[in-house]
């Protein structure tokens, strides 16, 4: 490898390992991490209701006055309002808690993080098989709704905006679930699973039916195991999903992930040029290197990892692309290996193109891309690092084909330079976002 | 299971009843708990053993074997790594969805209905369902050479106990046997409940045939009696296999492990003509049918009007089949007409172990 190549390489490597890690340590002190699980079962009850109102009898004026007073299994009933404190749900006398506001109208039960101490909307530290369903919360100085050093979560019909790292986070957990619902405007990314503990026999986190727009990353996913993201809706993010291996966090890389049925689209969201948050140095770039965007899927390294039956269309700079994990001190987890891109559906039958439809530099061995429908431009050209699956054996790498896609990405003021623009459809409701001109709060 | 000396009969079904349908009482050891299973429902006893079962502390060696490590296998140059995610699950499951006997033309009545274990295909990542809830599970499929990866899920989390996978025919690593064994359980041996284990088998020559998986972890017996179980097809490369394929399980149904009210003489979970499968063929197909074993009892397997070699060579048409064992009819068609099969017991035969064979 030459000198003037090896530096764009390293750049890009830095570039993308910001993507998802930088952002929390700078923002707030997390709780430490620990071995998830308290290893302590499901509580006997009998189990409470405990219910939270502003101006009621036998109400508890606060929602953590309630979790204060709720022991293992107990339910807390939020009324509709404006609830303005951070919510913290922490050990194992709390597991198997029930936070419910309003399933069916999370908008009408909101946290609001604007001119709070707490950092975070929901934490839940330790606490095993909690559930927070039917919540908005916003403005929150870290994270909308995170849960951390636990065996099993539910986070569902929830809505996240605004924070200033993630909307929904879980961080060094075992198994869970996120579904129906909801995250934008986030200066990271608006949903995020990360440092999924290694296991020989994993518990898999469910995630289904969300929708991601307006973020840095639709979904960020450093060192995220067995993961499964399914009929969910990644559109006008700087990039869409992206599983990725970074030394900032323990147990790289992302592994054993699938990301099926998926409509990821019109990610090009150039945040550089405005947004409605902060982009932050520590969220967007790495000293004067910038993520990419224009980007629908992106694996940065892993293993094991399938993207399959996605609808993947209008993301101007890559569709679906692969690169190794340059930065990771621990050599033996950069590669690629395993990796299964087959069975997506590029281009909207050729109605909403993607400037490139896949990339992947040739790294790794066993990974394999196709069949693969409405594929129409491949990088490098020749697709000679792109062979059908199933596929056992060594890949061919591409240094040239790397060295491009890296000064796509650093020598670009701009940004867009080397989006290839297509129309897109137009779909009700949503409009596509290349530059923000205001409007959200 | 064994049958239980202390317990000859179920005192609530009549003897007559009794003779009919064959229900007796069986002895499960479970986790080193001696379960009897005579009377109706008395399933909820084994499946409260089974999820007393704790799981395995690692491993201490007994024996200079038992700490042998294995590495995965890989498929052989050519071979493919071939993917199926299967889960454990329950489901309410009629025996008799028609509810009647299409041989002899008569209502089969009382309840039919049961909670089976089963296992269920699923899409990558378990997105989604991608079969039916069914008995049999899926038929597994792979080619001399490949690997299979089966990522398998223990999505029994109301019965609260492990499970596994434990394939005959493809070869494995103790690691992969999916056979609890105490203390000396090897990984895939004990599969809590919403725990994930992918094995991984390889299809060596020796491979070729059609052979059945079943749970094989604690509650194994039980288990395997209402449902868990399903097939491996290992074909030569390159082999494009018969026309008209069908595996068949012969199996009972107890009331024991149903809690119904009396046995059902099972083909594929199903009992009587019209319910279990219906066979289609045209003359001059290749047909294979593949017998499976999967209850305690023998059971001889028979169509009209057709006739075939056996692995002997010597023509037969009524060919006999024990617990866990494959036998594989296949012949070229040549008599067309509606045709009954069925096991050759009678007493199987007329609790409804028979199906339609239909060739146009």
């Amino acid at each position: 490898m030459s000198s003037h190549r090896r530096s764009p390489v390293v750049a890009l490597g830095f570039a993308v390992a910001a993507l998802a890690a930088a952002g929390p340590a700078q923002a707030v002190n997390y709780p430490p991490p620990s071995k998830p699980g308290t290893g302590k079962g499901k509580p006997k009850g009998p189990h409470r209701t405990l219910r939270v109102c502003k101006h009621g009898h036998r109400c508890f004026p606060r929602i953590q006055d309630a979790i204060n007073e709720a022991r293992a299994g107990d339910r807390i009933k939020v009324a509709h309002g404006l609830w303005r404190e951070g919510v913290s749900i922490s050990g194992s006398g709390k597991r198997y808690i029930k936070l419910v506001g309003d399933p069916k109208h999370p908008d009408k039960v909101v946290l609001e993080g604007k001119g709070q101490k707490k950092a975070n909307g929901v934490l839940i530290n330790g606490a095993d098989h909690v559930t927070v369903n039917g919540f908005t919360a916003r403005h929150y100085r870290a994270n909308g709704f995170f849960v951390t050093n636990t065996t099993g979560y539910r986070f569902t019909n929830l809505k996240a905006f605004l924070a200033g790292v993630y909307g929904v986070y879980a961080f060094n957990t075992r198994g869970g679930s996120i579904t129906n619902s909801e995250a934008a405007w986030n200066s990271d990314s608006g949903f995020y699973i990360g440092q999924t503990p290694p296991q020989v026999k994993p518990i898999r986190s469910m995630v289904r039916n969300i929708t991601s727009y307006g973020n840095v990353l639709g979904w960020s996913g450093t060192n995220m195991r067995y993961v499964t993201i399914t009929k969910s809706k990644f559109y006008n993010n700087g990039a869409g999903i992206v599983p990725n291996a970074l030394d900032s966090e323990k147990y790289p890389p992302a592994e054993d992930n699938v990301i099926t049925g998926n409509e990821v689209f019109w990610n090009n969201f150039n945040y550089y040029d405005g947004a409605p948050f902060k982009a932050k140095p520590g969220g967007t770039r790495v000293g004067d290197v910038p993520f990419p965007i224009g980007v629908g899927i992106l694996l940065f390294g892993g293993r094991g990892n399938t993207v399959t039956d996605n609808d993947v269309y209008g993301n101007w700079l890559v569709g679906i692309g692969a690169l190794q994990a340059l930065t990771l001190k621990d050599a033996t987890a950069r590669d690629l290996e395993g990796n299964q891109v087959t069975g997506n559906r590029l281009g909207l039958d050729g109605t909403d193109l993607n400037g490139r439809d896949l990339f992947y530099d040739g790294n790794g061995k066993d990974n394999c891309f196709g069949p693969n429908t409405g594929v129409q431009v491949v990088f490098p050209e020749s697709g000679a690092t792109m062979v059908p699956c199933p596929f056992t054996g060594a890949n061919a790498f591409d240094q040239q084909a790397l060295a491009t896609a890296v000064d796509w990405t650093v020598g670009d003021a701009t940004h867009e330079a080397h989006y290839i623009r297509h129309d897109h459809v137009s779909k009700p409701g949503i409009t596509p976002l290349e530059h923000y001109t205001g409007g959200v709060k | 299971m064994s049958p239980d000396p202390l317990e000859p009969l179920d005192p609530t079904i009549g003897r007559r009843r009794f003779l009919q349908v064959g229900a007796g009482a069986l002895l499960c050891t479970i986790g080193g708990e001696r379960v009897s299973l005579g009377r109706k429902g008395d399933a909820v006893k084994a499946d409260a053993a089974a999820a007393r079962v704790k799981r395995p502390k690692a491993l201490k060696p007994a024996d200079p074997v038992d700490a042998l490590t294995f590495g995965t296998p890989q498929p052989q140059p050519g071979g493919r790594a071939v993917e199926y995610w299967v889960q454990a699950t329950t489901t309410r499951w009629p025996i008799v969805p028609t509810h009647r006997d299409g041989w002899h033309g008569v209502p089969v009545r009382g309840r039919t209905t049961f909670t089976a274990t089963v296992y269920q295909l699923m899409e990558p990542g378990f997105a989604a369902p991608a079969g039916p809830a069914a008995i049999p599970g899926p038929t597994l499929h792979a080619e001399v050479g490949d690997t299979l990866v089966v990522h398998f899920r223990n999505a029994l989390r109301d019965l609260g106990q492990a499970a596994t996978m434990h394939p005959h025919g493809v070869k494995y690593t103790p690691d992969y046997d999916g056979v609890y064994l105490g203390d000396l359980t090897r990984a895939g041996g004990f599969i809590a409940p919403g725990e994930e284990f992918t094995y991984t088998w390889e299809c060596v020559p020796e491979s070729v045939g059609v052979w059945p998986y079943h749970d094989h972890g604690p509650n194994h017996t039980l288990n395997t009696f209402r449902g868990m179980f399903g097939s491996v097809v290992v074909r030569p490369k390159g082999d494009r296999g018969p026309d008209v394929e069908q595996v068949l399980f012969l199996h009972q149904l107890q009331p024991p492990v149903t809690g119904l009210d009396r046995s059902f003489q099972c083909i594929n979970g199903r009992a009587y003509a019209g319910n279990t499968p219906t066979i289609r063929a045209k003359p001059g197909q290749d047909v294979a049918l593949h017998v499976i074993g999967m209850d305690n009892n023998f059971h001889d397997f028979h169509i009209h009007g057709h006739r075939w070699r056996d692995p002997s060579g010597t023509f037969t048409d009524t060919p006999g089949v024990g617990p866990g064992e494959t036998i594989t009819v296949r012949f070229v068609e040549d008599n067309p007409g509606r045709w009954l099969y069925h096991c050759h017991v009678f007493s199987h035969l007329d609790g409804g172990m028979a199906g339609w064979y239909l060739v146009e």
